[in-house]
């Protein structure tokens, strides 16, 4: 036992060989610090929407030289309690996608996320389109990755049977109730697609609310209760939804029908006219011989946002306690360059949200024609980013349906939106402040 | 019995109930508390009672509630259903393994994959509703999926077919266990078919049937998320015609950003829950006691 720990005048030596070794090691640690620093970690998502981003991301990673980076593809249902989790435990990844709006910026507001300002260039944040929705305190949270311009699309091959004109979407309100009654008169249900799931009346809300509202930072009143949805203006949405379930425009299997077969209803004919988000427009416009028009939602509204194309895009950030926030900035930087937004549109046939992007290499007219009306022209942002989980959940979706259905009238839902914003408050006295303070940066 | 071997016992469980206390009671620890808090991120202040209070005063929580008290109407159902199928299997008419197979088989397919099927089945321009419209039944196709005054029903529907798939089986299981001399007996006696079923068969159930029944209804109270989740659009909807306690609580923790809520709403299932196994452990007390005597 004892022998086993004597030390003979060769172990002393070896012992001495050794701490020089570490000492000259602990010489090195800045340069070796450097290079362990030059691992990123990302959390991704955007496979599930958009199919071969997976390959822009390995490709992307595969050719940046800069640094290791190492991509981690998030399940949909915890892409933010994942990385609220990891943040909380100082465990989050350096890169991380963020959803628009409210999905990003209760991270925000629990400190998980830096600005970019400072980090990424004013002009690569500008240029990547990340929305007025990521912008809290003065500062800029997002980069835009790929864009979602919020869209209806209408069958131009239905409007020609229905004695329309095919290459001229309604815009007014009056101009959408007669196309309807054509298509009605026609045998094709006017409008409508699928709304069992509940997104349908996201979209809906997105487009519709905004007719009656004069900035982004006036829908977020309605939560925080300066304004108040019993107010006629500010649930005529639902109302004019009650309208057209009472003339009948609606296909019967709306109910039934999720949202994105129900898209296929109207790219097949079968509605005329209905909600769609533009990376669908593609595939959708090859499937039908480019007999799919796209269009902004017809205007009754008076507020300043009417009529106006709707954009949303999705986005990366970086964690506040990132090991390396500069490194990172430089990866982003590098996925906007002119080469990574050309291979997103090569790997996903999709188009990057950049403002950059050379829209040369597009070659249907349909598609080239959406991005030049809803990403490079002026246009506001999805006002559904800014709803709080709990109304999403209980109000938003619940009430379109019920006003489809029949269950409710606009103006009930307009009461029934009031209680759960009043209830949301209740449940959530700390983040109507934070609220409030946003309200600020988008206009409110 | 001298000191080593009265705690000999206890030394030879204790790593399976550390092992418990850790994945079970650690969590269950975490939730008691977090139901007492306003939880942000993965902690947050201390805020007695006020989950529990904003919970109890919340019509959607009370819905849900009385959702799954809806569906626990399934649990006649899949005992009738259940044992008519076992005693007609039991009867061993021919090809009754393979039918036996056949009836097991939703139990085993996993809820989503059933669900998505019979979501296509019941559109309301689906494969059911043309088949009724095609016969002369136009009033019975029904939105079952798209009318809140329907989805609730078509969910139980789902959950009998299935989940009475584990009932058939269990029953059998016993009913083949019986003595069937008895069986024999009455036959000779006289007894008739529903007889035989009610006066010998069914009181020797009672304790497959009792274990049955709850475990049906704690499956109804605090599992039936995949049901209602996949019929319901993920979202207990239409509008909040197929909300129940789980969806509520996954709801509160996953997409509303409130962990305190759903771990005051988790701690009240919880416990109702444990109220409902009480009985199921005396039922089997009871059982055993019998036997032994």
């Amino acid at each position: 036992m004892t022998g086993k720990w004597s030390f003979s005048r060769r172990d002393v030596l070896r012992t001495s060989a050794a701490a020089g070794a570490g000492v000259a090691l602990g010489g090195m640690l800045p340069a070796w610090r450097a290079r362990a620093a030059a691992e990123l970690n990302m959390w991704w998502w955007g496979e599930q929407e958009l199919p071969g981003l997976q390959a822009f991301v390995d490709d992307s990673v595969k050719k940046y030289t800069a640094a290791t980076v190492k991509p981690m593809l998030q399940d949909t249902a915890v892409v933010i309690s994942q990385f609220q989790t990891a943040a909380a435990s100082g465990e989050a990844p350096d890169i991380q996608f963020l959803w628009n709006g409210i999905y990003h910026m209760e991270s925000v507001w629990l400190g998980y996320l830096q600005p970019l300002n400072g980090l990424v260039s004013d002009a690569v944040i500008q240029a990547s389109n990340p929305t007025l929705l990521s912008n809290f305190g003065g500062n800029t949270y997002r980069v835009g990755w790929y864009p979602l311009p919020m869209i209806w699309v209408y069958n131009k091959d239905a409007f020609d049977k229905a004695g329309l004109d095919g290459d001229k979407a309604p815009q007014t309100w009056d101009e959408f109730l007669a196309a309807c009654e054509k298509l009605k008169s026609a045998g094709i249900a006017p409008v409508g697609g699928g709304i069992q799931d509940g997104y349908w009346g996201e979209w809906y809300f997105g487009h519709a609310l905004a007719q009656n509202v004069d900035s982004a930072g006036e829908t977020i009143g309605l939560f925080t209760g300066e304004r108040d949805f019993r107010e006629p203006k500010y649930h005529e949405h639902w109302v004019k939804l009650e309208e057209l379930r009472k003339a009948g425009f609606f296909n019967s299997e709306m109910l039934s029908t999720e949202l994105y077969p129900g898209i296929d209803l109207i790219v097949a004919g079968k509605v005329g006219m209905g909600l769609s988000v533009g990376s669908r427009v593609p595939a959708d416009s090859k499937a039908s011989n480019g007999r799919v028009g796209t269009m902004v939602m017809p205007v009754y509204g008076k507020g300043k946002l009417a009529g106006q194309p709707i954009f949303d895009s999705q986005g990366l950030g970086i964690a506040a306690k990132a090991k390396d926030p500069k490194g990172a900035a430089a990866f982003l930087e590098y996925l906007q360059s002119p080469d990574r937004l050309k291979a997103v549109h090569e790997s996903t046939g999709w188009i990057p949200a950049n403002k950059n992007f050379d829209v040369s290499v597009l070659t249907d007219a349909t598609v080239k024609d959406m991005w030049q009306r809803w990403g490079l022209s002026p246009n506001i942002p999805y006002l559904s980013n800014l709803v709080p989980g709990q109304f999403y959940e209980q109000a938003l979706l619940p009430t379109a349906q019920q006003v489809v259905e029949g269950k409710i009238t606009g103006e009930q839902a307009g009461e029934l939106a009031y209680n759960v914003a009043k209830e949301w408050r209740d449940f959530n006295p700390d983040i109507v402040e934070n609220y409030k303070k946003w309200a600020v940066d988008l206009g409110g | 019995m001298n000191q080593t071997s009265r705690f000999a016992p206890y030394l030879y469980v204790a790593p399976l109930v550390a092992l418990l206390l850790f994945v079970f009671g650690y969590p269950l620890v975490r939730i008691f508390e977090f139901s007492f808090k306003m939880v942000r991120g993965i902690d947050g202040p201390w805020i007695g009672l006020r989950n529990y209070e904003l919970v109890l005063n919340q019509p959607l929580f009370w819905e849900s509630v009385r959702h799954n008290l809806l569906l626990l109407l399934a649990v006649p159902f899949m005992v009738a259903w259940s044992l008519l199928i076992a005693v007609v299997l039991y009867e061993r008419l021919k090809g009754w393994k393979l039918y036996r197979v056949v009836l097991f088989l939703p139990y085993i397919l996993a809820i989503p994959i059933i669900a998505v099927i019979m979501k296509k089945l019941f559109q309301f321009n689906g494969p059911v509703n043309e088949v009724l419209r095609w016969i002369g039944l136009d009033f019975l196709a029904l939105d079952w999926i798209g009318s809140s005054d329907v989805a609730l029903w078509t969910v139980m529907l789902l959950i009998i077919w299935r989940e009475s798939a584990l009932g058939i089986i269990l029953f059998l299981a016993r009913m083949l266990s019986l003595d069937e001399s008895l069986m024999e007996a009455a036959k000779l006696e006289g007894a008739n078919w529903w007889q035989r079923v009610w006066h010998v068969i069914v009181p020797q159930m009672r304790v497959v049937m009792e274990f049955y029944i709850v475990t049906s209804v704690i499956t109804i109270l605090s599992a039936v998320f995949a049901y209602v989740y996949m019929i319901g659009g993920g979202r207990g909807g239409p509008g909040t015609s197929t909300m129940v306690v789980e969806l509520y609580i996954f709801n509160a923790l996953i997409r509303t950003s409130l962990p305190g809520i759903a771990a005051a709403v988790s701690v009240m299932l919880f416990l109702v829950s444990l109220l409902l196994i009480v009985p199921l452990f005396a039922a089997r007390r009871r059982a055993n006691e019998e036997e032994t005597a």
